[in-house]
């Protein structure tokens, strides 16, 4: 009954404090849709699975229908097909609607045939001594084709090398088989009886790849699965800020010292703000995955994809919401004053945060700090919803972190007890 | 009569203090008393307080209340007591109501009992009126009366006060005397009263005690006192004992 009370008197006070409610529900609100809409161009140059090529194709003959097949089949790029001019491409991609523009020049195909043939000519020509191929001949063009490429301004240039790369591969193999065409066509007006097998044109060397992170992790959050759950925690965690605040304004109004004369009630009422904010924890999390899930979308960004556990997220966001309360119960019972929580909690959780990568994801941090990030709480309530959103994963691979925010819980909580006692023993 | 609170031999050392807060104290209120207990600035009273409301134990000494102490009967001693800080220890945004139905709640009442035994207070203290506001929206002596309030709800065999008409307008405090006295009388309220406004205390206690240095100096009944030390007054017992010199730490 107690208990009861003191979460409802924790409700009240709470739905009463409109500057605390919103810092607890407006701020992280306001900070995915904002930090989605800055990083999402950011985050999709360094996500493979989804940079957006526009492809004008100009040529509709088989050079360009390969060349959309290879890189569709590629899983490297969102193709859109488009007919514009050379201006409206550069526009286009200029304005970042895509990351790049390829177009594939009018009879192109034909070309590549004509020249394939002429050179494959000059070089069978060459064996019986004759030097000048068809093509020469008859006045045909060998020099290169060329394709138009367009890449945003912004694109880092190890990755505009890592896509120009991909696709003159592409054209490499495209090149080679237009190469064998020409020779075995070649090859029958010398042969005519011959009936030559087709070649394979699988590649004879391989290369397999692999990421090599320390925690395995070989998939790469896209904006809106890494910003829902990092400001997500961000603000969970700066619930130590209003919850703090509460506990100190108690001590400072003689509140805490009329609750520590009543018979057990001190301990009733921090366990009813411990659970008020746990839920609190709980409502934010909720409200940040409506978010992803109804409001991202509207503004042009990806829907979240919240994976195939909700029991799981649960779990997740009830460990780390323990976690933050725990916390702001320390920080309540360490600090002196409104000035002394407030600050040292938001310093605190902000460089927690910035280690822990919310700010900057942990997989673009160098080495030493992918080392650092792990001891951020924030960190592992993070790397938990990455392995659920993305990875699909099961409880048996993220408890471990599950345990460390469990443990953090304890020590903030135990730490917040001894510190009370020891400040009253005083 | 009979003992409520027996201190016997308490002292009380915090770690960075160069001496006792309270040092060998011992002295008993008996059960109807309203024991005014006074001393200058750092004269030991908060501590003493502090140790009767079981914040602290003491560092050597014993403290009973009612039989108990707070050390081997924790949640007795503390039924038995009722505080009222001299800070207004109460939620600004929630109503008096809610603030009231809280703290009898934590002090384990519940139902009709609780709910009349609020009505009954803030109708005595002219509060009812107002008791769905908010305490924000009260004037200083409204919150004093609601402070006040709070501490009697749980009908406690002892009251202890700090400071309770501090700040507040004449109505306000002949208000919370006049509800004291009545509570004291009626209900057999045993008060210990702490503060400043030493006129008052003649008024209202029929006990005194005066401490200094965390020592007990004198303590009786409070005109048996007066003529004790040829005096008109407890203010000049109080400075004939404590001296003229401020007491600034």
């Amino acid at each position: 009954m107690k208990l009861l009370y003191s979460l409802y008197k924790e409700y009240k006070v709470l739905i009463r404090d409109r500057a605390g409610l919103a810092i607890t529900f407006i701020m992280p609100t306001v900070l995915i849709l904002i930090m989605t809409l800055i990083q999402d161009s950011t985050f999709k140059s360094v996500n493979e699975s989804s940079v957006p090529l526009l492809y004008v194709d100009r040529d509709h003959d088989s050079l360009s229908q390969t060349l959309e097949k290879y890189i569709n089949n590629s899983k490297f790029f969102v193709i859109t097909k488009k007919q514009l001019g050379n201006e409206e491409v550069k526009k286009e991609i200029a304005q970042g609607h895509y990351f790049i523009g390829i177009i594939v020049p009018e009879n192109t195909s034909k070309k590549l045939r004509e020249r394939s043939m002429a050179r494959i000519a000059k070089l069978l020509n060459s064996f019986s001594g004759d030097s000048t191929s068809t093509a020469e001949a008859t006045g045909t063009d060998t020099s290169g084709i060329t394709l138009n490429l367009f890449f945003d301004p912004i694109t880092k240039k190890s990755f505009k090398t890592t896509i120009s790369n991909s696709i003159e591969r592409i054209i490499s193999q495209i090149e080679m088989q237009g190469m064998v065409s020409a020779l075995n066509e070649k090859m029958s007006e010398t042969f005519p009886d011959a009936k030559p097998a087709a070649m394979e044109n699988t590649p004879l060397v391989s290369v397999t790849e692999e990421y090599a992170s320390y925690n395995n992790s070989t998939i790469i959050p896209n904006a809106v699965q890494h910003n829902v759950p990092a400001w997500t925690l961000f603000a969970m965690f700066f619930i130590c800020i209003p919850l703090g605040g509460n506990i100190i304004k108690e001590r400072e109004d003689g509140s805490a010292f009329r609750l520590l004369t009543m018979p057990g009630s001190y301990f009733i009422v921090m366990l009813g703000k411990l659970l008020t904010y746990t839920i609190v924890s709980l409502i934010q999390f909720a409200l940040m995955l409506l978010v992803g899930l109804f409001v991202l979308p509207l503004l042009g960004l990806p829907q979240l994809n919240t994976g195939d556990s909700l029991p799981l997220l649960f779990l997740i966001a009830l460990s780390a919401g323990l976690a933050a309360t725990g916390f702001g119960l320390l920080v309540g019972t360490v600090a002196s004053t409104h000035d002394q929580a407030a600050l040292f909690g938001a310093v605190f959780i902000i460089i927690l945060a910035a280690i822990g990568g919310v700010w900057v994801p942990t997989f673009v941090m160098p080495d030493i700090m992918k080392t650092i990030s792990v001891v951020s709480p924030l960190n592992w309530g993070l790397e938990s919803f990455y392995a659920v959103f993305i990875r699909n994963s099961t409880l048996k691979e993220i408890w471990p972190e599950i345990l460390k925010l469990w443990l953090f819980f304890g020590f903030t909580l135990g730490g917040a007890y001894l510190f009370h006692k020891y400040k009253r023993l005083k | 009569m009979s003992v409520l609170v027996d201190i016997q031999h308490v002292t009380k050392q915090y770690k960075e203090a160069a001496r006792p807060a309270v040092n060998d104290l011992s002295m008993r209120i008996e059960k109807g008393d309203v024991f005014g207990l006074l001393g200058p600035n750092g004269a030991g009273k908060t501590t003493l307080i502090s140790m009767l409301c079981g914040l602290f134990p003491p560092g050597s000494g014993k403290i009973y209340i009612n039989g108990h102490t707070h050390e081997t009967h924790s949640r007795e001693s503390k039924q038995a007591i009722g505080v009222v800080p001299q800070e207004i220890a109460l939620y600004p945004k929630l109503t008096a109501w809610e603030n009231l139905n809280f703290l009898g709640h934590m002090y384990g009442l519940k139902g009709n009992s609780l709910k009349e035994s609020i009505r009954m207070h803030l109708s005595v203290l002219g509060l009812e009126a107002n008791m769905h506001q908010k305490i924000m929206s009260y004037s200083g002596g409204m919150k004093r009366r609601v402070n006040l309030i709070a501490g009697l709800l749980h009908n406690p065999q002892l009251l202890i006060l700090d400071e309770p008409t501090v700040g507040v307008d004449i109505q306000s405090k002949q208000a919370i005397i006049d509800h004291l006295k009545k509570m004291n009388r009626e209900n057999g309220m045993t008060i210990l009263y702490t503060s400043h406004h030493l006129e008052e205390a003649e008024d209202f206690c029929n006990v005194i005690a005066i401490i200094d240095h965390g020592e007990l100096i004198t303590q009786g009944k409070t005109k048996e006192l007066i003529a004790q030390y040829n005096c008109t007054s407890i203010e000049e017992v109080y400075l004939k004992i404590t001296g003229n010199k401020f007491r600034d730490k």
